[in-house]
């Protein structure tokens, strides 16, 4: 070391410089990292924590320009009226049963389809894919009217025309307001942007060594049997990246709810029209009493997400080191 | 008959193939096809839900004729609305690959800054970032402009009235400010994209850049980009649909009020007409992407 710092050679002390030089670039580098990594990260606290004081506040502290961050008095009058404009209890449990089953049926759904594309050749291949690029970029919204109009009566291969010129009664299948809109589509592979998710099944698939399914087949295991102990056991990572992401767009959908549903709605329906429940049922008005009690039905409608993220989030965090969704 | 029975077991995996992928292409035809088909043909119709069905009348270019021209905010929509996309997507995709990039790499407190960044992710996408957006850009900040989240932050308009500048700086300082939280706030997913795929790169290649002593500069240019080029266009896709289809994004809003006055044909139009624009957008974006960059690359 103390050779080192003689300089022997004017090599060694160029060598030296250049050291320091890098060291000093790296510090830079990192400082860099930090400043940017945390100034960013206020922006996306920021948010939260106004949401949280504001559902807090009486609506007298808005008037209050003493009070900016902590209420003096902390209100839960805003929670108790946020879950009134909610419906909690009603829209949650339609959350649930419309969309978060829609979310699970779509998990397990597409890895058949994503497995199929992933390890075998056929010859329809070729247009799968290029169905699969539209899947992903043509949004739902696109096809939203006639998908509602054909729930709404239900005869998509026309069968039910076909009974009805037996029986000679006409049938009407209305199958709007019925979990089927949400179950159907993604029963099948096509529900809300199952496009990506069977992307992101694919590249998982085909980084997944093939040896243990080859060695399965000659086992003479049946291709399902494959699929079912073979690459689903060790897809957990993918399985679970993607059931979080499949859930959380589900809960926070409010285009297809609004149009499939009429009543019943989803918590994400009702938060959106959350303004008017509250002049009507509280007759309020000013700006500082609704935003208190929107604030607060904001922080109720991602609570249940939010705690689910914090359960997994150890977890989410490591997965998407692993997955290797974008290979 | 005989062909049957020596069939290979290219053959046999194929059908295995078509046993998984048929159900998706049945969802495929009923539940993709058939309605882009049908939305696509209520553009030149005029549809109507009435009882005991629905009933259609070919209208022909009506519906496009009159979302043009007596329509007197859809033509301001489109324009807003592309103009919106046109500058948000490039500034999310670039924004999320730095970010991506900084959290994949080693460093003190990772983990907390993951927590942190994937927080958007989960929560962003719909109802509550509107309600915020809402709250912030002129209601609540009206009573008192500390409660505005974006100027709350950092409070542009006494700077500014410290420094003398003109309103019209500041306002345009805050209007930035509040649409930087609106991107970063929709860089959640794109984040986590970016960090699994900077997984996907070999170290080796890191390696040898650094035996051949190239700078950190260099290895951005050199390694990382290139090897991330199939997640860029992933993002880009994504990040434009999710824009598009956002509840704060003009032209949806629109079409989806036209809906629920059962306007189908006019909603449809609408909606095509905005879709083929970003559409037409994007492919050529990717078509230069790849015929200046990725061909490039390989």
């Amino acid at each position: 070391m103390l050779k080192m710092k003689q300089f022997s050679t004017p090599e060694s002390k160029a060598l030296y410089q250049k050291k320091m030089m890098q060291k000093a670039g790296s510090f830079l580098v990192s400082l860099y990292r930090y400043v940017l990594l945390i100034s960013i990260s206020y922006v996306i606290i920021y948010p939260m924590v106004f949401m949280i004081t504001t559902a807090l506040k009486t609506p007298d502290a808005f008037l209050d320009p003493s009070i900016v961050w902590i209420p003096k008095v902390f209100s839960l009058e805003g929670f108790t009226q946020a879950f009134e404009a909610l419906d909690f209890s009603n829209s949650f449990i339609s959350t649930l049963v419309y969309e978060i089953v829609a979310a699970v049926i779509e998990i397990f759904s597409c890895t058949l389809a994503a497995y199929g594309m992933a390890r075998f050749d056929f010859k329809l291949k070729g247009i799968l894919n290029v169905f699969l690029m539209l899947l992903i970029f043509i949004p739902s919204q696109m096809i939203i009217i006639p998908m509602t109009i054909n729930f709404s009566d239900f005869d998509i291969l026309g069968i039910v025309g076909l009974i009805e010129n037996i029986i000679g009664e006409p049938i009407k299948i209305n199958l709007l307001n019925s979990v089927w809109p949400f179950y159907l589509p993604s029963l099948f592979g096509v529900g809300l942007r199952a496009g990506i998710i069977i992307f992101m099944y694919i590249q998982f698939f085909k980084g997944l060594p093939k040896e243990l399914e080859e060695a399965a087949w000659i086992d003479g295991a049946g291709p399902f049997r494959t699929f079912l102990s073979i690459a689903i056991p060790s897809s957990g990572v993918i399985l679970f990246t993607v059931s979080v992401f499949s859930v959380i767009w589900h809960w926070n959908d409010y285009y297809l709810a609004v149009m499939y549903t009429s009543s019943n709605y989803p918590m994400a329906v009702k938060l959106n029209t959350i303004e008017e429940s509250i002049s009507v049922l509280f007759r309020k008005h000013a700006i500082t009493e609704k935003a208190m009690i929107v604030m607060a039905a904001c922080l109720i409608f991602i609570l249940p997400v939010l705690i689910m993220y914090m359960i997994v989030q150890k977890k989410f965090v490591q997965s998407i080191d692993k997955v290797g969704i974008t290979g | 008959m005989k062909l049957k029975k020596h069939r290979g077991i290219e053959t046999l995996k194929s059908r295995y193939g078509l046993m998984f992928v048929t159900p998706w292409i049945i969802g495929l035809l009923l539940f993709f096809v058939y309605p882009i088909f049908q939305s696509l043909i209520y553009i030149f119709s005029d549809v109507r839900v009435v009882v005991g069905g629905t009933m259609m009348k070919w209208v022909g270019l009506d519906n496009i004729n009159y979302i043009f021209q007596k329509d007197p905010e859809f033509a301001n929509n489109l324009g807003q609305g592309l103009f919106t996309l046109l500058y948000t997507c490039p500034v999310i995709l670039i924004l999320s690959m730095i970010i991506g990039i900084m959290l994949s790499g080693q460093f003190k407190g990772r983990l907390f800054f993951r927590v942190v960044y994937f927080l958007p992710a989960i929560m962003a996408a719909g109802s509550v970032l509107a309600m915020l957006f809402q709250y912030q850009a002129g209601d609540v900040s009206s009573i008192q402009s500390d409660e505005s989240v974006s100027s709350g932050m950092i409070d542009v308009s006494e700077i500014i009235a410290f420094t003398g500048l003109p309103q019209q700086i500041g306002d345009f300082i805050s209007t930035t400010l509040s649409g930087i939280m609106n991107i970063i706030w929709s860089c959640g997913i794109q984040i986590v994209l970016f960090i699994s795929g900077m997984q996907t790169i070999p170290e080796l290649l890191y390696e040898v850049g650094k035996v051949e002593g190239a700078t950190k500069w260099e290895e951005f240019w050199f390694i990382t980009l290139p090897m991330l080029s199939n997640v860029i266009v992933l993002v880009l896709v994504f990040t434009v649909v999710d824009a598009m289809t956002s509840q704060t994004d003009v032209v949806m809003t629109q079409a989806y009020a036209l809906m629920d006055s059962q306007l189908y044909g006019r909603a449809s139009a609408m909606l095509w007409t905005y879709f083929l624009c970003v559409g037409a957008a994007t492919g050529l974006v990717l078509w230069l992407y790849n015929r200046f960059c990725a061909s490039r690359w390989q």
